[in-house]
């Protein structure tokens, strides 16, 4: 029995009749064809499947789709949208090494994103414990927490 | 002229990472596609006395159902080992995919495919079967004992995997006479997971025609291959393996198939004709995938009393579970790099035993034995120096190998920075102001240090080589081919530096591709701490050619000295005439020439080495062990891309501290291992991570490009040690079982009582 979902991603409105028993993160997968949000443990644990939603980074994994109902989220295509430009925390996860099997990244970038949309300018604790529902297993997180002192730096500045 | 060497060059597939554009196994969908399940057994030792498939073929949506009895029976070696087994030798092939005999509780007892995933899953649920229960053995040692329940038919010895590895070097006897100061010590170490953030999948499509193509998470296409081929009874021409390009992550756990991803997937493909994917869920990678091995190791050390090593004498038992895999080499490994190699001991004894229980298989892991030896031999370091009242580090200076050594190893020690490693460790964890301070107190701090070597790729041990293309485009746009995948480090970039240094090309156009074995030939694959060092090393060698060649074509065009010309950037100049690479390549290109050449080569081989020094709190109430720092340096030879480099280290790091303090991997008796997921397995997240300090040495080594060594796996390997001597420091005891988690510390203080 399928129900109409009225939500906004990535700035696009989007209605469409889905089955209310799909998670928000295979609503964006396989209906959407949105795959860079990834799947590393589908219980909410590993951080793999974090997009933003309402302005809260949330592990879409264990949502219900209805969820997005009348809700703004933002996945990791929104985030360069398209442009040919990177945004200023992808750039600097690439500059600083941050990014090495890349399965985590997506959602680490949108942990961030919360972070810093909610507070340009946080302490390394608060860095840390932003990202402290995001599992690597590649870099340590010394790399991702530098990218996203530098994102603060430029955020600060007015780049974003 | 190296205009790219030793820089940090952002890596190429960072784009594609950072937006999500970049495509994993996870990712794929192909017209048509089934999914897949798998039915495990719940039982350690089984047979399966029947199994009624009926129920679960006739629902709606389910194309296929598979057992030992519609599945090829022919045995095999999920790993590597089934290709990279040195002649003369035979790997050990213990599995098939679908058995009637289970050996562990997670075993593949049936598989279905069907339209969508949840029909899937209630088809498994309606395949009935009847199990025979067998008795079990789950330790290694119990599982030599002359009672214990066979796991698989013995080669040599009783539950032991292959044949017991067993090595020396000098007179162990006579070492023991001059020994003047013995240490000895027994480890136990557990079972840890890889935990890699993509779980094991594939995507197989099998067509009438006989052609099979596997998209998959292995990190070696080319042993993939080859391996279905030989299971499958299916010609390797008509075998395609491929990455996506993107592997999220690996660290050993799928060095040939990932699990039984690509097989199950390329049988139930066989079965329907259709496109079946299969992915794990994150328990099945937990229970049903390669762990590192765990184990009792036992070492002996005898030393001068002038510090001066003598002697040493290594006996490993590990668990390598109910399949072969990697056991026998592993076990080599764990000897040869963990006992042979970092310290200079004229008289020197290993034997190793891969120990089969009814447990999930052990397999390559990070390191690949060489932690574990390295954290008994540490132990034994530690020891003396405590008894010789001698500074830990001076002890290691003393001993560690130089090149020229007398050493077990066939091939030379290229270059070593080992002393300056340890000197630079020390001086980043504050050594002399913190250790061996006398402390009062339920919080105590302190530090310890430890050191260690690897190898830089599986030659002369394994089968070992790769093969390149390298061609010029009619554009003069640079093309490397090559069968690695990219699974992380950021090989595909750190060779691309290599390659336009040696040719002379500009890196923003040149493009490796990788991951496929359509695009190139044979490659090992991802494994050793080999890519950048061998892959490079051929490069070195195969880029020249191609310059040659490129030269040789411009000095006739130009009508110049091919002495005269060089090129660099992609510009070729000399003799007072000047060319692009791109102008040249299309003129080329219209008188009937590309500039191609390949080239294939088994690599030398020499040690990198590194030191680790840890900073710990231990609050001796609650038995918390928080670590403070590590201090990670590493003689990496060159540095090719230093920010890749490090993020090795650091990745290392931060395993070898779960390791230390916080993973294991539990067994329960008729339940299997109580890890299924992240909420059971302690890996460290990032606001637990302690500061890492990553020091990178450049030894300069003769026999690598540009003078680089490997270091993918180096990482791991001092950092536990180095860990539990900082414990030692701080409290006083000397753990010989890790995790360091507070019931084991708690365990220990109570039991060291007043002597602490």
């Amino acid at each position: 029995m399928k129900e109409l979902l009225k939500t906004r991603i990535n700035g696009e409105y989007i209605e469409m009749e889905v089955d209310p028993s799909l998670r928000l993160v295979d609503f964006l997968r396989e209906e959407l064809y949105l795959t860079g949000t990834k799947i590393g443990c589908k219980k909410g644990e590993c951080g793999a499947c974090t997009v933003i939603l309402n302005g809260n980074a949330v592990t879409s994994c264990i949502l219900p789709v209805m969820r997005a109902m009348d809700a703004e989220i933002w996945t990791i295509e929104g985030l360069a949208n398209g442009a040919e430009k990177l945004h200023p925390i992808q750039e600097e996860f690439i500059n600083h090494g941050a990014v090495q099997c890349g399965f985590c990244t997506p959602g680490m970038i949108m942990s961030a994103k919360a972070l810093l949309d909610a507070n340009p300018n946080p302490t390394h604790a608060q860095i840390k414990e932003a990202l402290g529902g995001n599992i690597c297993r590649c870099t340590g997180y010394k790399k991702i927490e530098e990218s996203v002192e530098s994102a603060a730096e430029r955020k600060r500045k007015g780049e974003f | 002229m190296a205009n790219y060497v030793g820089q940090n060059i952002p890596r190429k597939d960072g784009w594609d990472k950072v937006t999500g554009a970049g495509l994993y196994t996870h990712d794929i969908s192909m017209p048509g596609m089934l999914y897949a399940k798998v039915l495990r057994s719940p039982y350690a030792h089984a047979v399966i006395k029947s199994i009624d498939m009926s129920k679960a073929e006739a629902l709606p949506g389910v194309k296929a159902v598979v057992c030992y009895k519609n599945t090829p029976q022919r045995l095999y070696n999920a790993s590597a080992t089934m290709v990279t087994t040195n002649p003369g030798e035979e790997p050990v092939r213990d599995q098939v995919t679908f058995g009637q005999e289970l050996r562990y509780i997670g075993d593949e007892v049936a598989a279905v495919a069907a339209t969508t995933i949840k029909i899937a899953e209630e088809a498994i649920k309606l395949i009935e079967v009847e199990y025979e229960e067998l008795p079990a053995v789950y330790d290694p040692l119990e599982a030599l004992k002359e009672d214990a329940p066979e796991v698989q038919p013995a080669r040599v010895m009783k539950n032991v995997c292959g044949t017991p590895v067993e090595f020396g070097m000098g007179d162990v006897e006579k070492g023991w006479e001059e020994a003047e100061i013995i240490a000895e010590t027994t480890v136990k170490l557990p079972r840890v997971k890889q935990a890699q953030l993509e779980t094991h999948g594939a995507v197989a499509s099998y067509k009438g025609d006989g052609n099979l193509t596997v998209i998959s998470t292995t990190q070696t296409p080319h042993p993939t291959k080859m391996i279905l081929a030989y299971a499958l009874d299916i010609p390797e021409s008509k075998v395609h393996v491929s990455n996506p390009p993107y592997v999220g992550g690996g660290f050993g756990v799928r060095i040939g198939l990932s699990g039984k991803a690509e097989i199950i997937a390329a049988i139930l493909s066989m079965h329907t004709k259709k496109p079946v994917k299969y992915e794990y869920t994150r328990k099945e990678d937990f229970i049903a995938s390669d762990t590192r091995h765990g184990g009792y190791i036992t070492a002996k050390m005898g030393a001068k009393k002038d510090g001066t090593f003598v002697v040493l004498d290594t006996y490993a038992v590990l668990n390598t579970g109910a399949y072969a895999t990697f056991g026998v080499e592993l076990l080599g490994v764990t000897g040869a790099c963990g006992t042979a190699g970092t310290y200079r001991i004229p008289n020197l004894h290993y034997k190793g035993l891969p120990v089969y229980t009814h447990q999930q298989t052990a397999g390559a892991f990070r390191g690949f034995g060489t932690p574990q030896a390295t954290f008994a031999i540490e132990t034994l370091v530690d020891d003396i120096a405590k008894q010789l009242n001698m500074d830990p580090i001076e002890l290691r200076l003393k001993n560690i190998t130089q090149p020229g050594d007398n050493w077990w190893f066939p091939f030379p020690v290229g270059s070593t920075g080992l002393g300056e490693c340890l000197k630079k460790a020390a001086k980043s964890i504050g050594w002399k102001e913190k250790h061996g301070k006398k402390q009062e107190g339920h919080i105590r701090r302190g530090v310890g240090i430890a050191c260690g070597t690897h190898v830089s790729n599986a030659a002369p041990f394994c089968v070992d080589y790769d093969t390149v293309y390298l061609r010029i485009e009619q554009d003069g746009t640079l093309v490397v081919a090559s069968g690695i995948p990219e699974i992380g480090p950021g090989s595909t970039t750190g060779l691309l530096q290599i390659a336009c240094d040696t040719i002379g090309t500009s890196l923003d156009t040149a493009v490796m591709k990788y991951g496929d074995t359509d695009s190139a030939p044979f490659d090992i694959g991802s494994h050793a701490s080999r890519t950048l060092y061998a892959v490079g090393s051929l490069i070195c060698d195969s880029g020249k050619e191609l310059k040659d060649q490129i030269l040789s074509w411009a000095a006739d065009y130009l009508e110049v000295k091919k002495e005269e010309l060089t090129m660099e950037d992609s510009i070729i100049c000399g003799g007072g005439k000047e060319i692009t690479l791109k102008a040249l390549a299309y003129e080329a290109h219209l008188r009937g020439k590309q500039f191609v050449t390949s080239g294939c080569k088994v690599p030398p081989n020499s040690p990198p080495w590194h030191a680790h020094a840890a900073e710990v709190e231990v609050d001796m109430e609650t038995g918390m062990v928080r670590v403070l720092k590590v201090a990670a340096v590493h003689d990496i030879g060159k540095a090719i891309n230093p920010i890749l480099v490090e993020g090795q280290i650091e990745g290392g790091v931060a395993q070898g501290i779960g390791w230390a303090v916080r993973e294991e991997m539990t067994y329960q008796e008729g339940k299997g291992f109580y890890n299924t997921g992240f909420h059971s397995y302690m890996l460290p997240t990032a606001d637990e991570m302690p500061e890492i300090d990553t020091i990178l040495v450049e030894s300069g080594d003769p026999s690598g490009p540009f003078g680089a060594k490997g270091i993918g796996e180096c990482g791991v390997i001092p950092t536990a040690p180095a860990i539990v001597a900082a414990v030692e420091d701080a409290v006083g005891i000397r753990f010989h079982e890790i995790p360091l988690t507070p019931g084991r510390v708690l365990k220990g203080i109570k039991e060291a009582g007043n002597k602490i």
